[in-house]
């Protein structure tokens, strides 16, 4: 069969998330209001006709798992294909206990799923991605180019420290694969994106297996470099990679600049996530709300500025929020006032409580605490 | 498989009353709230009752109505047993079938669907109702009282309760008399158009009086009447929480106002959700120009003027400079720059252009003249119109006049 098949890798590289990931993966992490990461990448997977996707799972993923369910919200709960979970138990050996050590080891953990894939093509993509692409040209492109591995990647290199860059010829084949690199001008930003062919992909699990060889960027992309046409798509529209607590303040706050939000929320290419039933947010006489992304069942009864509302937030009269991204179900009572707060799930903030973080370093609240 | 009790759901009235609200779509399928559709409230109290198999009587303009409700998905009604089924007229042998002649012709015409399940007790709910109510408490009341029939009543103010169908009730809450919109009410105790019967009784009620050639085959004309001259056991069960019947433009409006205040119609109270069918929207964003005052918006909405005391539907725009007073905008509803709604039912998709105005305050005109101002769904206003109080236009912005 023609056509794509999606490949998700969900795990934490480093601990820079902090509080957000200490009960749950990074693609979980709650991001613009009411989605959760893994929510763009399964969209744009979702609306560019993929059927099948496959996510491998590693570390703490019982959040995700929640989230995901049958796949239902993503049109993903089929008969045939749909959505697969891909647990470490079947990984050889010590099972998902380890730390990942790269795609190649992870993927060589489901073989056997590979194998049973349908699609001629599968695009690989990591959940720490922020973004609404339309695939199906990024599979076009790489039919049309002949490339072996076509990479996503972007022009700006404005991005978190420790990614991959690539260094490009005049014909956009990649010819250099780069590690980390402390001065990126002229290089491109890999989005951790690759479409290749089930064949191809099989062979290098296959080689890098009997090899001991892990990682997808050494094993593959810098070692073949060579002997494989490695070429790029590059995307220059939105798209941001969440690694840090900063990068996560940061990117939720550009929500509120509306051509960004165009971007992200694009009509034709809807973002899905799971449903909640909540009814509409209601705002009181006695609140106020402006520069806001406001997820449904919200009250606000007191001054929210600048801020991030997840669904079920409520805002006791008196009090103040500004710059903050509030969680679902957060609740801050009378006129508590908080500023650059971000407020995991189910945080209660008491009465009269002031709480103040910084641009650069947000106060985090972990998830459930009270305050 | 047999089923305790199943529920019929009233859905194929036209609701003439709500005019070009209604001119594409079944009563049933009209927004309300913010985020739902009436028939999210009937379809919900069912699935938080316990009720699992619902036959849903369409007949007028089905179409936005069958697809919405799809596969029942949403209300938890997607099931291998049960579920929620669409149930329009259909032809029989030699060409005999016939739209529903009535109320009670709609249950007789699908006498085979309900007796597939083969239920103890049946509970026939209507499509134009906003309240939230538990069905179970009402069947276990029916079973306690071994009645044939049991109807759902709300106390009524004296003054206005020759409006409603009325139950006479004795000591014991048994109905002793049904009078239709009384000049003299004998009690204040109105019907919901919420009833139990007993499945082995109303298919006897039915199959007679389908069987009479005068009945008009409903089920406050000729179901109810016959059964209490009849002599079954018939009783009432009050209602105390919210109830109101939206099937004309004011009451409408009305319930849309009722839901803000969060009185006795709270919709963020979760302990009885209502559930709706929602397309995939990013939540709301209000700007910094915006001023958002006792109203709700709803996940698509985009706000930068001034929006009070309404309601704000999913997808709602108000642009900068724009005002928004006392009005209910539907799914997909453009206010542009410098426009300004007041006291309006804005249906589906309307744009109102840059400087017009839609509606106004009661104090604005002369008290006679002043209404709801409505616009049918996909009604466009021209930059700087004036569509004045208590007008309702259609899609062709041609003015409808209520009768």
């Amino acid at each position: 069969m023609k056509g794509l098949h999606g490949i998700i890798f969900s795990y934490e590289k480093h601990n820079s998330l902090r509080e957000l990931t200490a009960n749950r993966m990074p693609a979980s992490v709650p991001f613009a209001g009411r989605y959760r990461i893994i929510d763009f990448v399964l969209s744009s997977m979702v609306n560019a006709g993929i059927t099948d996707v496959g996510v491998v799972l590693h570390g703490n993923y019982q959040s995700l798992l929640d989230h995901l369910g049958s796949g239902k919200d993503w049109d993903l709960s089929r008969k045939h294909g749909g959505l697969r979970l891909l647990p470490p138990f079947s990984y050889e050996e010590t099972g998902g206990v380890r730390a990942f050590r790269g795609k190649m080891e992870a993927l060589a953990g489901v073989r056997s799923y590979l194998e049973g894939v349908r699609q001629s093509h599968v695009v690989l993509a990591d959940s720490d991605l922020i973004v609404n692409i339309p695939l199906q040209e990024v599979y076009q492109a790489h039919l049309d180019s002949g490339a072996d591995i076509t990479a996503v990647c972007t022009s700006s290199v404005d991005g978190p420290d420790d990614v991959t860059y690539f260094r490009l010829d005049g014909e956009g084949r990649i010819t250099e694969t780069l590690y980390p690199l402390n001065d990126p001008t002229g290089c491109y930003r890999s989005l951790e994106m690759y479409i290749l062919s089930k064949d191809l992909l099989l062979e290098l699990v296959d080689e890098c297996m009997s090899h001991d060889l892990c990682s997808f960027r050494g094993a593959v992309l810098q070692a073949k470099a060579g002997t494989l046409n490695i070429r790029s798509f590059v995307w220059d529209g939105y798209a941001a990679q969440i690694h840090t607590l900063k990068d996560y303040y940061v990117r939720s706050m550009e929500l509120l600049d509306p051509t960004i939000r165009r971007e992200i929320f694009h009509p034709q290419r809807p973002i899905h996530t799971k449903e909640r039933n909540d009814a509409s947010t209601y705002v009181d006489p006695n609140g106020t709300c402006c520069n806001c992304l406001v997820a449904d069942g919200c009250t606000i009864e007191g001054t929210v500025e600048n801020s991030i509302l997840f669904r079920g937030v409520s805002v006791e009269k008196g009090a103040e929020i500004k710059n903050c991204i509030l969680m679902q179900d957060t609740a801050v009572h009378r006129d508590a006032v908080l500023h650059q707060v971000v407020a995991d799930k189910n945080v209660e903030i008491m009465a009269s409580r002031t709480l103040m973080g910084h641009e650069g370093y947000p106060m985090v609240i972990s998830k459930g605490s009270k305050v | 498989m047999k089923k305790e009790c199943i529920a019929m759901l009233l859905a194929g009235g036209q609701g003439s009353r709500l005019y070009v609200l209604t001119s594409d779509v079944a009563k049933p399928a009209v927004p309300f709230g913010g985020k739902y559709r009436i028939i999210d409230f009937p379809l919900s109290n069912c699935t938080n009752s316990g009720i699992d198999t619902v036959g849903v009587l369409t007949q007028y303009k089905p179409l936005e109505l069958n697809s919405y409700i799809g596969s029942g998905q949403p209300w938890d009604l997607d099931r291998l047993d049960g579920g929620v089924h669409i149930l329009p007229p259909y032809m029989v042998e030699g060409d005999k079938g016939s739209w529903f002649k009535g109320t009670a012709n709609a249950i007789y015409q699908n006498i085979g669907f309900v007796d597939m399940y083969d239920p103890e007790y049946v509970v026939i709910l209507s499509g134009d109702h906003i309240y939230k109510m538990n069905y179970a408490k009402m069947v276990e009341a029916h079973k306690k009282a071994g009645a044939a029939c049991t109807i759902s009543v709300l106390e009524v103010p004296w003054a206005e309760a020759s409006r409603f169908g009325i139950m006479a009730v004795d000591g014991e809450d048994n109905i002793v008399e049904f009078q239709e919109k009384p000049k003299e009410p004998k009690s204040n105790l109105a019907s919901m158009g919420i009833y139990v019967f007993t499945w082995k009784k109303l298919r006897e009620y039915l199959v007679s009086d389908e069987a009479d050639p005068a009945s008009s085959n409903d089920f406050g004309k000729n179901i109810i009447p016959n059964m209490l001259n009849a002599g079954e056991k018939m009783v009432a069960y009050r209602f105390d929480g919210y109830w109101k019947d939206v099937g004309t433009l004011e009451s409408l409006w009305d319930a849309n106002m009722d839901m803000l205040s969060r009185g006795d119609l709270d919709l963020l109270e979760d302990s009885w959700p209502i559930y709706a069918r929602l397309p995939a929207e990013p939540p709301a964003f209000i700007g910094k120009s915006a001023l958002v005052d006792h109203s709700v918006v709803t996940q698509g909405c985009e706000i930068s003027g001034k929006v009070m005391n309404s309601v704000l539907s999913h997808g709602a725009r108000v642009e900068e400079g724009a005002e928004v007073q006392y009005s209910v905008l539907m799914p997909g509803v453009t206010v542009k720059r410098g426009a300004v709604v007041r006291y309006a039912i804005l249906g589906e998709n309307c744009q109102v252009a840059a400087g017009a105005s839609v509606g106004g305050s009661p104090e604005s005109c002369d008290p006679d003249a002043w209404g709801i101002t409505v616009l049918g769904p996909g009604t466009n206003i021209e930059p700087g119109e004036v569509v004045a109080p208590k007008t309702m236009l259609n899609r062709d912005h041609k003015e409808v006049h209520t009768k």
